[in-house]
């Protein structure tokens, strides 16, 4: 845990940080809110206490409640990863800001979020499906979709989550698994 | 009845009831559908004297199930378009539905060349999730282990790379190396390709006999074998000077694309995460990472052969150094982790494979996010590729050695 690292952080981004910064083994934890991570991102990247030149990985993540978009961050300034997590993107529309103006190279990356989560970068220039084929519907990854798969017609079909094509018996179709992350 | 467009087929003119297919279908070069993006629209308009070619997605060298769309304009290969996902698994949506445990075995199939990596990082985020530390000894054989599977890895690409210029000899004897690790390795996990042998807080099973007599046959003579094969083409003019200036790209433009391991290092930039941020044993541990400035293929290839020899010093100073003591840390059967979030990074034979997960308390974890350096690799294909002829085409891309099975997940 870089201490003196998560003091700069604070000094420079606590303003629009939406949570005070967090630290666990080597992991620091920016949350801030989606609409602005271009500005944190660029000011990481640039700025010369920081300059994050490496996006390590660009992760969606279904929390049940909401959408986010996880960076993870390199620096030779600091020994942690840096986590920042651009949180309060809507889940019956997620839209968000692109990055790829800073790194090229996030615009896969981007294309599969939107593929797993319907997560909508706004700017990138090639936001189309990538894994799943273009006459696809569904959003694989999202909390409320499960797997329609031959399984569910196996002798054991039912048992695990995974067996499961619609939402389990008994439960209404919004219950689904949750997490405060 | 009426007669609806369906994509790909049209009403025969003699009976609306039969489709026949178009020309133009699904598989088709051109997509049945309107573009769906700026990009789409723009690389699937056709300038003067341009033509399309598809290449894959059963095409021998790119490694995989993978299709290229290229536009070319006489030979030479003026934009490009991957069209992923004949490989895609799911295997995020099967790692959120299985229990920490199953997700090794899961993973394992990612990187079929380099199986141990792929374990190695979802193992480390688990450990951090469940704040475990992993025996010492555990370790020495994780890094062991690993390392062998890297030059495995690094001597497969030795052959790939020659064939996809045209050489077939070099396969045949990376494969000597190639097949003596993955005994070795076999004799240790009990598998030859899918190891599943990485255990949340250990390895699954301690040096033998076997391996170890194997490793230690091996090593006696691994350099002078190496050497041997690495004069096979580093003295080859026509392999050197084809592959020479081939794909260059720089640090920046590198850094912009995400890339990592030696396809960054062969621009300059010593980022190698085994230093950068060091995880395991590695600190302890006296190896250097080798760099090139020049960029191109022949030094991402000329970097890989150089890897190779510092994993063999790493595999030295494990044999020497390995201490006694347990191989795993005591672990309950079913592991339920704090709800929290961990990622944890490795630098494996093509870059840096990453794991974030999140816990919500349950036996399963509740998003487990794979970032494959393979993934990342591809994209780059087209921009080093421009301008180039076809023939160029595999080469550049086997220089930047993609696994189709990481790619697409």
């Amino acid at each position: 845990m870089d201490r003196a690292f998560r003091a700069r952080l604070e000094s420079r981004f606590g303003d629009v940080a939406t949570e005070p910064i967090r630290q666990r083994h080597d992991e620091t934890e920016l949350r801030i809110p989606a609409a602005a991570a271009p500005d944190v991102l660029r000011a990481l990247h640039d700025e010369p206490e920081f300059r994050f030149l490496m996006l390590s990985d660009l992760a969606g993540v279904d929390t049940g409640e909401q959408m986010q978009v996880v960076y993870h961050l390199w620096s030779e300034t600091t020994s942690d990863w840096l986590r920042v997590v651009a949180e309060g993107i809507a889940r019956d529309e997620p839209r968000t800001p692109s990055i790829t103006f800073l790194w090229k190279g996030a615009e896969w990356m981007e294309r599969e979020a939107y593929d797993m989560f319907w997560i909508v970068f706004e700017g990138n220039r090639d936001l189309r499906r990538i894994y799943m084929p273009p006459d696809y519907t569904s959003f694989p990854l999202r909390k409320d979709f499960f797997l329609p798969d031959d399984a569910a017609r196996s002798p054991g079909g039912g048992v695990r989550p995974m067996e499961r094509s619609h939402a389990p018996q008994g439960t209404s179709a919004g219950a689904i698994r949750r997490v405060k992350a | 009845m009426t007669t609806t467009s369906h994509p790909g087929r049209h009403a025969s003119a003699d009976d609306p009831r039969v489709l026949l297919d178009d020309e133009i279908g699904v598989f088709g070069t051109v997509p049945p559908y309107p573009p769906r993006t700026e990009r789409e629209a723009e690389f699937y308009t056709l300038g003067d004297g341009q033509m399309f070619l598809n290449m894959g997605p059963q095409h021998p060298s790119t490694h995989g199930v993978l299709r290229i769309v290229l536009k070319l304009d006489g030979e030479k290969v003026v934009d490009l378009d991957p069209v992923l996902g004949y490989l895609h698994r799911g295997v995020e949506k099967l790692c959120e539905n299985a229990d920490y445990h199953q997700v090794i075995s899961q993973v394992d199939p990612l990187e079929y060349v380099s199986s141990l990596f792929c374990e190695w990082s979802p193992v480390m985020a688990f450990e951090k999730l469940l704040d475990v530390d992993v025996p010492r000894r555990a370790e020495y054989i994780r890094v062991l282990s690993g390392e062998l599977n890297r030059i495995a890895s690094h001597a497969l690409f030795m052959g790939w790379f020659a064939l996809d210029l045209g050489g077939l000899t070099p396969i045949l004897w990376s494969f000597i190396e190639r097949d003596e690790i993955v005994e070795m390795l076999a004799a240790l996990t009990g598998q030859r390709m899918l190891f599943n042998y990485f255990r949340i807080g250990g390895v699954n099973g301690d040096l033998n006999h076997d391996f170890m007599s194997r490793l230690g046959d091996w090593m006696s003579r691994a350099t002078g074998q190496i050497e041997a094969n690495l004069t096979l083409l580093n003295q080859n003019e026509i392999f050197v000077r084809r592959a020479r200036g081939l794909g260059v790209v720089d640090t920046e433009t590198a850094l912009a694309m995400c890339m990592t391991g030696p396809n960054l290092r062969a621009t300059g930039s010593p980022f190698d995460v085994r230093r950068a941020h060091p995880y395991s044993i590695y600190p302890e541990l006296d190896f250097d990472i080798p760099t090139r400035t020049e960029g191109d293929s022949l030094a991402r290839y000329l970097l890989r052969m150089e890897e190779i020899k510092q994993s063999l010093r790493i595999i030295d100073q494990c044999l020497h150094q390995m201490p006694d003591g347990p191989i795993m840390a005591k672990l309950p059967r079913l592991l339920r982790p704090r709800p929290g979030r961990a990622y944890a990074a490795i630098e494996g034979p093509r870059g840096q494979y990453a794991t974030y997960a999140i816990s919500d308390g349950t036996d399963q974890p509740f998003r487990m996010r794979i970032h494959d350096p393979s993934f990342v690799h591809l994209q780059s294909v087209g921009l080093l590729m421009r301008g180039d002829l076809i023939a160029d085409c595999m080469a550049i891309m086997a220089s930047l050695d993609p696994v189709m099975g990481g790619v697409d997940k």
